[in-house]
């Protein structure tokens, strides 16, 4: 029993190798016609299909495949020529490059020979496999067998290409395609299909970490990767103590009424955010609503004659730096109840025994908070608000529907790259796609993104969650 | 390993059936974009007749002629009135017109982001034009059928169709730019023909005057109007003069007009408030608020070009930016005649005067702009009377964030004392830097 086990480690630990060096005719005829190997074992079926497999694949790569591939060193050169026939009103169109199709042909057809690749190292491990099982007289599946091996004891593969088909389409070409971008000049001047654009190496990345008079990419990304990470760090630690403190103040035995009390804040959740963000925005406008009441009230002029103010209405929208108070203000609004409810969660379950033998040893509420509540908060949130920091890198929302339309930079270094004081990566990112048709520097700042949220996310992480925490709290 | 890689060989095939797809789309467009051949035209004399040229296309025609229109929300019942009309006027055609709904402010948005899936026909402003040619979304209007549309419509309108002297575009209405309104309680005619007699007058009324100076569309009015140009060069980029010798001169003159405290910066959804609030008595605005004026001053309602304001000492007359809302045909359609055809429909003396009747839109067309009823509406009259001074919007994009800036900083008093020519020369690089 035991050197059966052994046998079937060692067959599963076949190297590619080994598999070809020590294959027969069959196994080595595998490497040419896929199914060869199945076909000497006698699983028709998983022979044709691994041929047609074959076929297939290399049907499509040469039918879609290479055309574009032959072209993705220049990314096309044959620009869009309409000719119009003024008498038969046609137009007709000459056979033109689309630089953005190539490229996405080219980097699926790229993605899908390494996929083959790897499939055909698999198939001759797996022929290999079989011929050893042929050797050793044990029983060879036929395909009924394993069809309902998908449904049985291999059912986590059956469940899981579903999602890793969707991971690829959705997440692992995109990605692909953005990086590729990248390295091109794809913007407004080079949008297909009308004109072509085509690579230009590491330009955009110098050009983002440049300075001059005529590119100030340099400038602006420095300001604004600064504020995004401040931003970020106050946006989470300012909802996250916003959420426990108000959990604490509901749970608390002297609150009356407290499930009205919770109701009340998770109804702000309720509320689309962009509606409240929207509407905040109005209140808060140089003419709106709050600035009216502050002038009312004198306010405003005593914020004048302290200086903080220059102008006869409060810029709470339209000044860097009151914007900046602003909008992490406001954050702290729409963000703490979603805290709050996760943090009444965690309160909850706080062992009851450990806050009993402090309150014993004489410990007061504070010191309670302090040394029993605040670090077990800690640690069973830790992963949680690491998600919220990454999350608060890219909280486009709040910044962008505050902020659009309505904050004006004065900063004239920064208005050259199209950015704004309050702008963060990822809405500056927005507005170069979306105002300014440039594609190249948003795919670049889109990799720096994802860089910095890669970082921070696997250093804390690994700090974390690192074996031993638990102990250490215990 | 194993389970890893029979979940890619699944991947693998579903990216095998895009990759197909993919491929189906790229090759598409390279065939001609029109089906059915075309035997009637075989002598291609120019003598051909328009009515002709249509007759052989009706019987080139064969199955649904099917188009996509893209006009705005407000709209809608009104295009779709002249497309059952249009169809009525060639009962031979088996058409299957579908009508979308998109702001003729924000076409470019949506149709740059897939020009070969946008739609045949469609409403767009004209400060959109070099965008949507430089995509190739915008098919040139190299010969036109039923009306010839460069002598029918005002010149301003066709120029600012026009890219490199191709005609891109049909005139739709001249309605777009911006102009003075104002409260003819407050001032006289005389007042409104110089801005410092309309501060006076604001100030005796203790009433504001707004304008939306940290605007690049705008402030483009006070430099072009001392004379300082912006052009657009052949690379996108731009170029502008507003540092050169005496520009400094123009931007003391913004300061000296906010120091005033009766000029102010308002953006335009501020100003309706400040209309209706009474808060303000005059703003350089277009068409689109005319209602909201007309509600808030009632008789006293009046619009007229912009003034002459001061600029070291002389008088110099406002520019500003002419604005048309034009009807393009996509290259990509395919049913190219058709959209032409019904693109000239769309912006006929007979559809421009209905749709003026309709909703009150200021024709391109002369012929239905010289009606009475036309020449009798404030605003239009006010922004015919600018359209003498104002220049078509030809910018490339790198102008509107800095101009906006200049504007911002100005407006708020320049209020870190900067050296007014660094603040000209920093602008001017901003606005002239290239397209990174």
């Amino acid at each position: 029993m035991k050197a059966e086990k052994d046998q079937k480690k060692k067959i599963n630990k076949t190297t590619f190798a080994t598999a070809l060096a020590k294959g027969d005719i069959w196994v080595k005829l595998s490497t040419v016609i896929m199914g060869a190997g199945y076909f000497a074992r006698k699983q028709i079926v998983n022979g044709i299909l691994m041929t047609a497999v074959e076929i297939g694949f290399i049907l499509l790569v040469v039918l879609f495949g290479v055309p574009s591939l032959s072209k993705f060193g220049t990314l096309g050169d044959v620009q869009m020529e309409l000719k119009f026939d003024p008498l038969t009103l046609q137009s007709t169109i000459n056979d033109y490059d689309n630089s953005f199709m190539i490229l996405l042909t080219s980097v699926i057809t790229l993605f899908f020979i390494f996929v083959f690749i790897m499939l055909w190292i698999w198939n001759i491990k797996l022929v290999y496999r079989l011929q050893l099982k042929k050797q050793n007289g044990e029983h060879i599946n036929t395909f009924r067998e394993d069809l309902r091996a998908l449904v049985n004891d291999r059912f986590h593969i059956t469940l899981l290409a579903l999602p890793t088909v969707g991971v690829v389409l959705m997440n692992i070409i995109p990605i692909l395609v953005l990086i590729a971008v990248a390295f091109t000049n794809y913007d407004q001047k080079h949008m297909p299909p009308n004109s072509l654009f085509t690579w230009v190496g590491f330009d955009n990345f110098k050009n983002l970490f440049t300075s001059s008079m005529t590119i100030s990419f340099g400038y602006a990304f420095r300001k604004i990767l600064g504020w995004t990470l401040l931003w970020a760090v106050l946006a989470t630690v300012t909802t996250f103590i916003g959420g426990i403190l108000l959990a604490k103040l509901i749970n608390s035995a002297t609150t009356k009424w407290p499930a009205f009390w919770r109701t009340l804040f998770v109804i702000a959740i309720a509320v689309p955010q962009f509606v409240t963000l929207l509407l905040v925005r109005n209140f808060f406008s140089d003419s709106g609503i709050v600035n009216t009441i502050c002038a009312n009230i004198g306010l405003t002029q005593v914020l004048r004659g302290i200086g903080l103010v220059r102008v006869n209405y409060i810029p709470f929208l339209t000044d860097p730096n009151w914007a900046k108070v602003m909008i992490i203000l406001i954050n702290i609004w729409v963000g703490v109840p979603y805290q709050m409810l996760i943090a009444t969660g965690v309160l909850m379950n706080i062992p009851t025994d450990q806050i009993e033998s402090a309150r014993l040893d004489g410990a007061n509420k504070f010191q309670i908070f302090c040394k029993i509540t605040m670090p077990y908060v800690l640690f069973v949130q830790g992963p949680a608000l690491i998600t919220d920091f990454v999350k608060n890198i890219n909280n486009f929302n709040v910044i962008y529907l505050l902020t659009q339309d309505v904050f004006i930079t004065s900063d004239q270094q920064l208005a050259a790259s199209n950015a704004k004081e309050v702008d963060l990566l990822v809405t500056w990112l927005f507005r170069l796609t979306n105002e300014y048709y440039n594609y190249k520097m948003a795919s670049v700042i889109g990799i720096i993104v994802f860089i910095i949220c890669a970082i921070f996310t696997l250093l804390s992480f690994s700090r974390m969650i690192a074996g031993g925490r638990e102990e250490e709290y215990r | 390993m194993r389970k890893k890689l029979l979940s890619l060989v699944l991947a693998g095939t579903m990216v095998a059936g895009l990759l197909a797809g993919c491929g189906n789309k790229s090759n598409n467009p390279s065939q001609s974009s029109q089906p059915g051949s075309t035997p009637g035209v075989s002598s291609q004399s120019p003598e051909v007749s328009n009515d002709d040229i249509i007759a052989n296309l009706i019987a080139n025609t064969n199955g649904t002629v099917k188009l996509t229109v893209w006009a705005s929300e407000e709209d809608q019942d009104f295009t779709l009135g002249r497309i059952e009309d249009f169809k009525a006027q060639y009962p031979d055609v088996d058409f299957d017109i579908m009508l979308g709904a998109e702001s003729e402010s924000k076409a470019k948005d949506d149709i740059l982001v897939d020009v070969e899936a946008g739609p045949d026909v469609y409403a767009f402003a004209d400060d959109q034009i070099l965008e949507l040619v430089d995509a190739g979304a915008l098919h040139e209007v190299a010969a036109t059928y039923t009306f010839d549309v460069k002598s029918a419509n005002a010149a301003g309108s066709i120029e600012a169709a026009t890219i490199d002297g191709k005609l891109y575009a049909y005139p739709m209405t001249a309605d777009n730019g911006y102009f003075m309104f104002y409260d003819s309680s407050v001032f006289t005619e005389a007042d409104v023909q110089s801005m410092d007699a309309m501060i006076e007058a604001a100030k005796k009324a203790g009433r504001k005057i707004a304008m939306n100076v940290s605007d690049g569309w705008y402030i483009y009015s006070l430099f072009k109007g001392a004379g300082y140009d912006l052009t657009l060069n052949d690379d996108g980029t731009n170029g502008c003069t507003w540092n050169a010798a005496g520009g400094t001169d123009v931007a003391q003159a913004i300061l000296d007009l906010f120091e005033t405290g009766v000029f102010v910066d308002m953006t335009d959804q501020d100003q309706a408030t400040a209309i209706t609030e009474g808060t303000i008595c005059a703003c350089v605005n277009g068409t689109w608020r005319a209602e909201t004026a007309q509600t808030a001053w009632g008789e006293n309602y009046a619009a007229a070009k912009l003034p002459t304001f001061t600029v070291a000492g002389q008088q110099k007359q406002m520019s500003s930016f002419s604005g048309y809302k034009l009807i393009g045909v996509n290259p990509h359609s395919d049913f190219l005649g058709w959209s032409m055809i019904l693109a000239e429909y769309l912006t006929n003396e007979e559809t421009q005067v209905a749709r003026y009747e309709a909703r009150g839109l200021g024709p391109a067309n002369l012929a239905a702009a010289a009606s009475d009823a036309v020449q009798n509406d404030p605003a239009i009259s006010a922004l015919a009377a600018q359209a003498a001074y104002a220049t078509p919007q030809r910018v490339g994009n790198q102008y509107w964030t800095s101009a906006q800036t200049l504007g911002q900083i100005l407006a708020s008093g320049n209020p870190d004392g900067t050296d007014l020519q660094t603040l000209l020369d920093n602008t001017v690089s901003g606005i002239t830097a290239p397209v990174q």
